[in-house]
């Protein structure tokens, strides 16, 4: 009887591969012939690039061409399709915001495609970009989605009503991905078939991507991202480097390589909006909510983007309250794209509606976690449907007594340990946590493994093993009899891509489906096959059990079978739909974060000193890569409330524009986190009842820390991030 | 990066015999290279130093000599070090990472440039890497900026730990060039940046360090670096006191101190020594003598609290000098 991996502690497959650097990423690929590509980036802020002196470039050693938007290379505007951004690169001589692609030098070496690219000049005629989300107005907007109680005229009416109110602002800064492998693209064409070697969350979705801007079929562009040094979601579009580098690629006709510098990607690639947001909560002096309005003014960039709503994920899932209203309005302005990024709203919505919470439990004198209690939904408050499952309480609860809660100081600043102030702080997760459409193929072998495949990617977050424990799982073999195969736009099509949390939740289903059908497929050959031991047999008379075929005494393993068949292999393909959007039920992944900080009393250094969240997902495929995400989501929390900022300066530039000064937290900034969850299957979103958590840990977290320093301190910092010297 | 010259001289006579004022020396290569790949620094030359005899430490009737090419892990270390001057062990501890620390040396720590994001930034003005082109730092993102020793033209903050520590000390640095051998004050090593802020070091085209000399001072061994950054490491100081105290029973008698993050040099606070000597070792003192560290602050627009938090650091260090007697 073999035991189900579903759950358990299972190690990357891909591990050993990674850990001795065998693991292929796009830039590591070197083709014959290949030339290397590095990008012109505009440095005014808005204007017209009025000429571009080329001729030392050209002239300098291993130059193979230098494009311009006065000598160009064409590419067709994309946007109506997945792209981020609305013009088409090098193109025009528009500049439309600082740091836009205005070049690409390609040469022999990198060096020298590097240095000739610094030989470049550019003449501009430049005006002011828009670019402070500070100095703007409120946006425009979408159009605002609200629900009233009976007689009541509007939100205001409501809030005005409450015996307490609460009224919160907050902001951050542009915040960027940074995943560690920067975007790399590696194109080479052979006839006019493209393989095209980059990160990507989707290698289908890129693929027609760059086929639409390529202007040839999808057929003629396969993608290859076997391996991604982490997305976030900066690897959903296809940017432009990517484009320009297939393009110039054909052009050339020579392998080419373009990799970003880390200074480049801050502008090439998008970012998370800047965003303001206002929270106002309405309550009885019992901390029941009677009305909450959650208002956000975010950077949308002139050239598109992501539409950052914070208070969709958020405020209009999170609590009960007869009165709501949500107004996610947008401010245009010439700065770089955007795009999702982990969390892409929830991590800003929940800060901001996590903060309003704890500062209506300060005011009411109620403990944070019996307000949440309080004010628990059973229904989506704005959409009105019930949640698929949630155990949000249980989370609250079991966080708590793991984390000690009771010990919590009541009143701010009142606790101390030598020079070190102490506080404790909770706020709530919630992500999305619904199932999309997905394919896999199965593929018993005869040399006795089985290759599980899916067109989806794996970003870092263990989708390989993913593929391996669900087909173990289903087919009743042992995780090491799997072969994982992914990242690659030519598998079977409709894989999910790695986005939204949902690419575990989506291709699990998938892969079930296909093994089964795979095991129908083998017993089917193994009927029909005259070669066959079971030849001739009613096919239902046949079973298949972990990795055997038997009938009656007859029995044989399937590689065994395969061999006596003369077949190589037997496989099945899978589509399987996604939950119904639009269904009866919501989907949501919850969680409880609590933390505790230490801030020095003289200097206001802020430690993050111990951190224990507790999560309701659904099933957990695989603990030790459920695990592993959660504890990343966590630390970006951190991250985003103490350090993540990158501000815009007048003339569009940004100030933190590479790793040095654009600061992440390091292992010393990060204490042992305790990352426990909640057994209870969904028994709405698939057989398996898994919901997603890749994004759910960075949801909240950021709160949870911020409501930590108000504990110790009595200081609220609503403007991210909270830096020391907002506590002097 | 642009193409260059290499050499790899085998002597310190043939190391300065070859710079010229192109000439930029390569040791740990920590901050150079970064440079040069930012076409920040685009020396026509760079001559390898490290085949140089320059990584003893010593201890001389003058205290402790450290070879210039000795890593600043190696320094961190030493026994000697760790012993009677630990502000020194703290303040390289407290720099950079690990894997930095392994590789640069002290004589390149002390000569390491600026952190300012426009002086790393070809795209933008920088009177220090451009003169006469302008400073947007002043009037810009500005909160790592100095507020000690700024002009008009500047505001770029010192980036080295270890050289606050070693102004505390009154350390000095041997140089070495073709017209011959000198030894000065690390304080007068630095120079302000003025109307010339390109001009950081009084040190002559093609001179190189080969040692610094801790000098004497026994009761360094009561000594403490202490420095406060937005992240706990990897980060450059917002602020940070290097602090060393003579005590007779609760009795300050003399103390050294000076500050890092705030000037565009190491900054010593002569005035802060003189308000704790002769004081009782109390927080009241501290609180006293520290508000003299405010004399002559230009604060900017993003960085005013660096007075407030520069005063708080002091205390903070002497009150943490204190618990380790």
């Amino acid at each position: 009887m073999s035991v189900s991996p579903i759950g358990r502690e299972t190690a990357r497959v891909d591990g050993p591969l990674k850990v001795t650097g065998r693991a292929p990423y796009a830039a590591d690929y070197h083709p014959d012939g290949l030339v290397y590509g590095h990008l012109i980036l505009a440095t005014v802020g808005r204007g017209t690039v009025r000429e571009m002196d080329v001729s030392l470039a050209e002239a300098a050693p291993g130059v193979l061409a230098v494009y311009t938007p006065f000598r160009s290379i064409r590419i067709i505007n994309d946007f109506a399709g997945r792209g981020a951004e609305n013009y088409t690169v090098l193109q025009d001589t528009t500049v439309r915001f600082r740091g836009q692609i205005i070049g690409l030098v390609v040469a022999d070496t990198l060096e020298r495609a590097r240095d000739a690219a610094a030989l470049v000049t550019a003449e501009y005629t430049s005006t002011t970009p828009r670019t402070s989300l500070a100095d703007s107005g409120p946006g425009t907007s979408p159009g605002a989605e609200q629900v009233l109680a009976p007689g009541v005229g509007s939100i205001d009416e409501a809030l005005a009503s409450a015996p307490v109110t609460i009224t919160t602002t907050v902001s951050q800064h542009a915040q960027h991905h940074v995943a560690m492998e920067p975007h790399a693209t590696t194109a080479v064409w052979q006839d006019d078939q493209l393989t095209l070697y980059c990160g990507s969350q989707g290698p289908q979705r890129h693929a027609s991507a760059i086929a639409a801007s390529l202007g040839v079929e999808p057929a003629k562009v396969r993608v290859i991202a076997r391996y991604t040094g982490g997305g976030f979601g900066s690897r959903v579009p296809a940017w432009n480097e990517a484009k320009l580098c297939a393009a110039a690629a054909r052009a050339l006709g020579r392998p080419l390589k373009v990799v970003l510098t880390r200074e480049q990607l801050f502008t090439t690639v998008g970012h998370r909006s800047a965003v303001r947001q206002t929270v106002r909560l309405g309550a009885e002096s019992d901390g029941r909510l009677i009305a909450l309005s959650h208002e956000s003014d975010a950077e949308m960039p002139a050239v598109a983007g992501w539409p950052l709503m914070p208070a969709e994920g958020t405020s209009a899932v999170l609590y009960r309250t007869p009165n709501i209203r949500i107004d996610q309005r947008l401010v245009t302005l010439d700065t770089p794209s955007t795009w999702a990024m982990r969390g892409p709203g929830e991590a800003p919505g929940a800060f901001a509606v996590e903060t309003a919470f704890d500062e209506l439990a300060t005011r009411t004198g109620i403990d944070p976690v019996e307000l949440r209690l309080r004010n628990y939904a059973v229904r989506e408050p704005l959409g009105g449907r019930r949640f698929s499952s949630k155990y949000l309480d249980q989370c609250y609860r079991v966080g708590a007594m793991r984390f000690g809660w009771d010990r919590r100081p009541r009143r701010p600043r009142s606790r101390t340990d030598g020079d070190w102030l102490i506080g404790m702080g909770m706020a709530t997760a919630i992500y999305q946590g619904g199932r999309g459409s997905s394919s896999a193929r199965v593929q018993f072998r005869d040399d006795g493994r089985v290759t599980v495949a899916s067109g989806t990617s794996d970003i870092g977050t263990g989708a390989w093993t993913m593929l391996a424990v669900a087909g173990a799982d289903a087919l009743g073999l042992p995780v090491a009899a799997m072969v994982p195969e992914l990242g690659d736009s030519a598998l079977p099509p409709g894989g999910s891509a790695a986005v939204g949390s949902g690419a575990t939740a989506s291709t699990v289903p998938a892969v079930q489906a296909a093994c089964r059908s795979a095991v129908t497929a083998l017993i089917r050959a193994a009927v029909e096959n005259p070669r066959s031991p079971f030849h001739g047999l009613d096919p239902a008379d046949v079973r298949y059990r972990q990795g055997r075929v038997s009938s009656g005494r007859r029995s044989m393993g399937f590689r065994d079978l395969l061999r006596a068949m003369g077949v190589p292999d037997v496989q099945a393909v899978e589509n399987t739909e996604g939950i119904d959007r639009d269904g009866p039920y919501a989907f949501q992944s919850f969680g409880a974060h609590f933390c505790e900080v230490r801030v020095h009393r003289l200097t206001g250094d802020i430690r993050v000193s111990r951190f224990t969240s507790v999560f309701d997902v659904g099933t957990v495929i695989n603990a030790r890569t459920a695990r592993s995400q959660l504890i990343g989501g966590i630390i970006w929390g951190i991250g985003g409330a103490l350090l993540e900022s990158d501000p815009i300066e007048p003339d569009g530039r940004y100030a933190a524009a590479n790793m040095a000064d654009y600061l992440v937290p390091v292992n010393a900034d990060v204490p042992a986190i305790d990352v426990h969850w909640l057994d209870h299957p969904d028994p709405q979103v698939s057989e398996v009842g898994a919901r997603g958590l890749g994004e759910l840990g960075n949801v909240g977290s950021a709160a949870a820390v911020g409501n930590a320093v108000f504990n110790a301190t009595g200081i609220r910092v609503r403007d991210l991030p909270i830096t020391l010297d907002k506590l002097l | 990066m642009r193409e260059f010259q290499f050499a790899r001289p085998g002597s310190v006579a043939e190391a300065v015999r070859e710079a010229d004022p192109g000439t930029a020396f390569l040791a740990g290569g920590t901050t150079l290279v970064d440079l040069m790949k930012l076409e920040v620094m685009t020396p026509g030359r760079v001559l390898d130093i490290n085949r140089l005899p320059l990584r003893a430490i010593e201890a001389t009737g003058e205290g402790l000599e450290i070879g210039s090419l000795v890593r600043m892990r190696d320094v961190a270390t030493h026994t000697l070090v760790r012993r009677d001057y630990p502000v020194v062990a703290q303040a390289l501890e407290a720099s950079a990472s690990g894997q930095l620390r392994t590789m640069a040396s002290i004589g390149g720590n002390l000569l390491q440039r600026t952190r300012c994001g426009y002086f790393r930034d070809v795209s933008v003005p920088c009177n220090k890497r451009r003169p006469g082109s302008g400073c947007p730092a002043v009037g810009g993102e500005n909160r790592m900026h100095a507020v000690l020793g700024t002009s008009d033209s500047c505001v770029a903050t010192h980036p080295s730990d270890l050289a606050v520590a070693l102004v505390a000390l009154d350390a000095t640095v041997r140089l070495r060039s073709r017209t011959g051998e000198r030894t000065i004050s690390l304080r007068d090593l630095y120079l302000l940046p003025g109307d010339t802020p390109h001009r950081e070091h009084d040190l002559q085209p093609g001179e190189l360090i080969t040692a610094v000399v801790l000098p004497r001072l026994p009761w360094a061994s009561h000594s403490i670096y202490v420095k406060v950054r937005d992240r706990q490491s990897y980060e450059f100081a917002l602020a940070s006191a290097a602090v060393a105290v003579r005590r007779e029973r609760d009795t300050i008698v003399e103390a050294r101190v000076a500050v890092g993050g705030m000037g565009t040099r190491p900054w010593r606070l002569a005035a802060v020594e003189a308000a704790l000597a002769g004081r009782p070792a109390t927080e009241a003192s501290y609180e006293a003598a520290s508000a003299r560290a405010l004399d002559g602050v230009r604060p900017l627009r993003h960085n005013a609290f660096k007075p407030e938090l520069m005063r708080r650091t002091l205390v903070r260090a002497l009150l943490e000098l204190e618990r380790t007697r």
